[in-house]
């Protein structure tokens, strides 16, 4: 059975692992029963394709840095927040008329910034990220809120066509083009983590923080490097999402935190870090993004959900450790 | 070059003068002298919380003494991090954190000192072929270099550090307790590992509480008490009952 394994890892390469393939029948399977049970075809039909994708591709963006984060180890509960707050930013500088490829530049620039203040606590300020980043989670809701009076905000880009076709032009009927961009941060992403030294150093920082070190890795680095990158690809989903729906709410994002954590789970990303794959993580998105649209087509109550959601975490962390405890006894 | 009084026929590796350590209030070395030298097997010895880890720690920087001095070869040197130790050629197999139990025998290997090519992508390729022959150069013959730490038996696993150490050509490696938790057979195949080393001429610091490994391996053994050193005596001077009621009673007198 190992042999196997070892073909397939080797045929496969190491840039996906074996264990997504599980993801990706997973997903295939929901796709195929929604598309089969949802009621007068709703599932499949364009629009909702669309609608899928365009926000799936803002939620999958965050993912992939999630993910990342916790290979490594640690967690970014501000997410939410930091959408929200990035979001403020853009539309605010928008407001007065700056060119808008210098604001997206700018809100990128504070998604980095934050990102690395999550770290910083994190790291030197040896404080466990879950508890750093619940702060921050508050935080940053809180300077959103107070900035922006808690008031929707418009904010039209659409007179800069080129602009607003870099980040959600058409391509078709259904693909838009952050659709495009996800998958291009995703391989970029999965390069960095699967064939790049930075990835093994994130792996070994997240499965044993002192075998990294003691071997001369700077885990404190790597780590507000992965947070670094998270805040980037959150101000990126909060400039695309701004865009579409040109405009701003200080709710949006609340939530994420939790979803996002779900989808890198299931998605095979480990709780206690040190393993999981971009390809995983990627699935993994969508997966969440399908069972949300899912229920708002059964015309479930929203909090069901979370339900579901918290279901799925506990059910991918169970088969983590029987799958886990399986290997253990082949030995 | 050489500043070895006592023999001059071998060369002093690493020397280290009144160490101290404190943790806070806890003075865990104390005025601690060590050395030991090129090819030389070294056993350490010491009850639980005799210093054993923490001297070691400073050695390959994980810790940095309040006072004391390390010379390397006979010069001086300063070690104030892991990088510094492994720059000199010095490499520590810790107990339960030498490896990542989830990553692949090469990426462990390799951590942190990964062959890559422009941009800093990694050598794959590179990677599995050379961790196959520094296992093989070790005696450890294991199916591919993908398979996880995890599924390694114990034995293995201090076997595929010990190759990682070798691979980088240490001049010293330092074994914390690497025989702890192991069954009969894994300690012999350890054991045995360790003999390699020896025979390609590398010095080895090796701490267990089982004196009886110390006895099948080392060249001298030294012993610490609570943060003291104790006694420093050639095997061929001491027995094992002798040195457990040595470690036992604490002091010499
Ligand atoms: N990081 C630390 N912080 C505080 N105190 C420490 C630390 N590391 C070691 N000590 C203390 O230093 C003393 C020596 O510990 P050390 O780990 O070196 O002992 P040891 O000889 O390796 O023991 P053992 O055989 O149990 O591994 C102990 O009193 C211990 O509590
Ligand atoms: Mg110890």
């Amino acid at each position: 059975m190992k042999n196997v394994e070892n073909r397939n890892r080797k045929f496969l390469g190491s840039f996906i692992d074996i264990s997504s393939l599980g993801v990706i029948g997973i997903l295939l399977v929901l796709i195929t029963l929604l598309a089969i049970f949802v009621p007068g075809h709703n599932f499949i039909r364009p629009d909702n394709i669309k609608n899928l994708l365009s926000y799936g591709a803002e939620f999958a963006i965050i993912v992939l840095g999630a993910g990342l984060l916790m290979i490594a180890g640690e967690f970014d509960l501000s997410v939410g927040s930091v959408l929200a707050f990035c979001s403020f930013v853009f539309v605010k500088l928008f407001s007065l008329g700056i060119n808008p490829f210098l604001v997206a530049i700018i809100t990128l620039i504070c998604g980095a910034v934050i990102g690395m203040i999550n770290g910083l606590i994190t790291t030197k300020g040896r404080i466990l990220s879950f508890v750093a980043t619940l702060g921050t989670m508050m935080f940053w809701r809180g300077i959103t809120v107070m900035a922006s009076g808690g008031a929707m905000m418009p904010s039209d880009t659409s007179e800069f066509k080129f602009f607003t076709s870099v980040f959600i032009g058409e391509i078709g009927k259904i693909f838009q083009s952050q659709v495009l961009w996800l998958i291009l941060f995703a391989v970029i992403l999965g390069f960095i983590l699967h064939r790049h030294k930075f990835g093994n150093w994130v792996f070994s920082t997240g499965d044993n923080e002192r075998a990294a070190r003691s071997m001369a890795i700077n885990t404190d680095r790597v780590k507000i490097i992965c947070f670094v990158i998270v805040g980037l690809l959150v101000a990126f989903a909060a400039i695309i999402q701004t865009v579409r729906l040109a405009a701003f709410s200080s709710r949006s994002g609340t939530g994420l935190e939790l979803e996002v954590v779900a989808a890198a789970v299931v998605g095979g990303t480990s709780l206690r870090g040190g393993k999981g794959n971009m390809l995983g993580i990627f699935i993994g998105a969508f997966i969440i993004v399908i069972i949300k649209n899912a229920f708002v087509l059964a015309r479930l109550p929203y909090e069901w959900t979370y339900i579901a959601f918290a279901l799925m975490i506990m059910f991918s962390v169970l088969l983590d450790l029987l799958i886990e405890n399986s290997r253990k006894k082949v030995v | 070059m050489s500043s070895n009084e006592s023999n001059p026929n071998t060369k002093e590796l690493l020397k280290m003068t009144g160490i101290h350590k404190y943790f806070g209030k806890v003075h865990s070395l104390i005025n601690v002298d060590f050395k030991i030298d090129e090819g030389e097997n070294v056993g350490l010895v010491g009850d639980n919380g005799a210093g054993k880890s923490t001297l070691i720690k400073v050695i390959s920087g994980y810790h940095r003494a309040e006072k004391g001095k390390i010379y390397f070869k006979g010069k001086e040197v300063k070690i104030s991090s892991p990088k510094d130790s492994r720059a000199l050629g010095i490499e520590t197999v810790y107990q339960d954190q030498a490896l990542a139990p989830d990553l692949s025998i090469s990426r462990n290997i390799f951590m942190g000192r990964e062959p890559v090519v422009a941009l800093g992508f990694l050598k794959k390729k590179v990677m599995d072929e050379e961790s196959m022959d520094a296992l093989k150069n070790m005696g450890l013959y294991l199916k591919s270099p993908n398979i996880t730490i995890s599924t390694l038996s114990g034995g293995e696993r201090q076997g595929v550090a010990i190759a990682r150490a070798l691979h980088f050509k240490a001049k010293l490696v330092i074994l914390d307790e690497p025989t702890a938790s192991l069954s009969v057979k894994e300690v012999r195949e350890v054991l045995e590992f360790v003999n390699q080393l020896k025979r390609k001429g590398i010095a080895v610091i090796f701490i267990t509480h089982n004196l009886h490994h110390i006895f099948s391996i080392a060249d001298r053994i030294v012993v610490l008490s609570h943060g003291e050193k104790l006694a420093d005596i050639k095997k061929k001077d001491t027995n094992v009952d002798d040195l457990s009621e040595l470690i036992i009673r604490g002091t010499i007198g």
